[in-house]
């Protein structure tokens, strides 16, 4: 390895341990710091217990306009650029406390589950900084929700303000009310 | 409540969410910013503060901690409860993010 410095292996070695902690794809963790494939693998296997899946990642810009996509990604979003203009980090650090700060808000509410993967919370960083998506301001309450780029957006309005009819209605839902 | 007891509360308070900052700040610096809604320079202020400047600090009888919800999110979260609990949390969250932090002045 090309990589003199053991403190700042050392480093490497604990980003790569909080991304697969949070539940990153091998490909995610890969892309981010510079340890090898295999002892990524290692280290994989070491903390979960069981080789990474594999497979294709989740590439799609359409999942984060969906709706209740669409809150979870606007809110991990803003939190991210929250975490960009007032604290100043970035890169993989910035990723890894705005997904802490994400399940923190989300296992905060009662019965919310983490909809919004981190490797899919990384796509999203990595289509905004292709300019495929972007934050616009709902013109009603004026948070600020994730839409593609070249969407007509003079009037928007955001999926809580004005949920669709059926949203939120699925059969899971039924269930709990039933129990409940 | 007598005027003591007042004091006594929001002396309380005061030196609950001095020691809780710090802890944060400690733990995590840019999630504590977050949390928090403080600028950079003062989680600064805030992590270099001894033990006795908390103290000191804290036993000023004006709260030190301020209202982080104008009134237009609160508007907002009122209004938005009769809805799904767990949007309307997602909602104010996201409305939160949007806040300016507190800055040292």
């Amino acid at each position: 390895m090309a990589y003199k410095s053991v403190v700042a292996e050392a480093q490497q070695v604990r980003i790569a341990i909080d991304l697969i902690e949070l539940g990153a794809r091998l490909q995610l963790i890969q892309a981010e710091t510079i340890l090898s494939r295999e002892r990524l693998l290692k280290l994989y296997k070491e903390i979960k217990g069981e080789s990474p899946s594999k497979g294709m990642l989740p590439y799609s810009t359409d999942w984060f306009i969906s709706w209740q996509p669409n809150i979870h990604a606007s809110l991990f979003m803003d939190i991210h650029q929250f975490l960009v203009k007032n604290a100043g980090i970035s890169g993989v650090d910035a990723l890894i406390t705005a997904y802490r700060l994400y399940l923190d808000q989300i296992q905060g509410i009662e019965g919310g589950e983490p909809v919004l993967s981190i490797t899919r919370a990384w796509f999203l960083l990595r289509f905004f900084d292709a300019d495929m998506l972007q934050l616009i301001p709902c013109q009603t309450c004026g948070g600020r929700f994730v839409s593609h780029v070249d969407d007509l957006h003079n009037h928007y309005v955001c999926g809580l303000c004005h949920p669709p009819a059926r949203a939120g209605k699925t059969k899971a839902a039924k269930l709990c009310e039933a129990v409940a | 409540m007598n005027t003591i007891q007042l004091q006594e509360g929001i002396r309380d308070i005061n030196l609950n969410y001095l020691m809780l900052a710090q802890q944060m700040i400690k733990e995590d610096r840019a999630a504590a910013i977050f949390r928090l809604g403080i600028s950079q320079d003062f989680v600064d202020m805030l992590s270099g503060l001894s033990p006795a400047q908390v103290i000191k600090m804290a036993v000023s009888n004006m709260l030190l901690c301020r209202f982080r919800f104008d009134e237009q999110l609160l508007l907002n979260m009122v209004t938005d409860y009769n809805k799904d609990k767990l949007m309307s949390k997602a909602h104010t969250a996201i409305l939160m993010s949007a806040q300016p932090v507190q800055e040292l002045a």
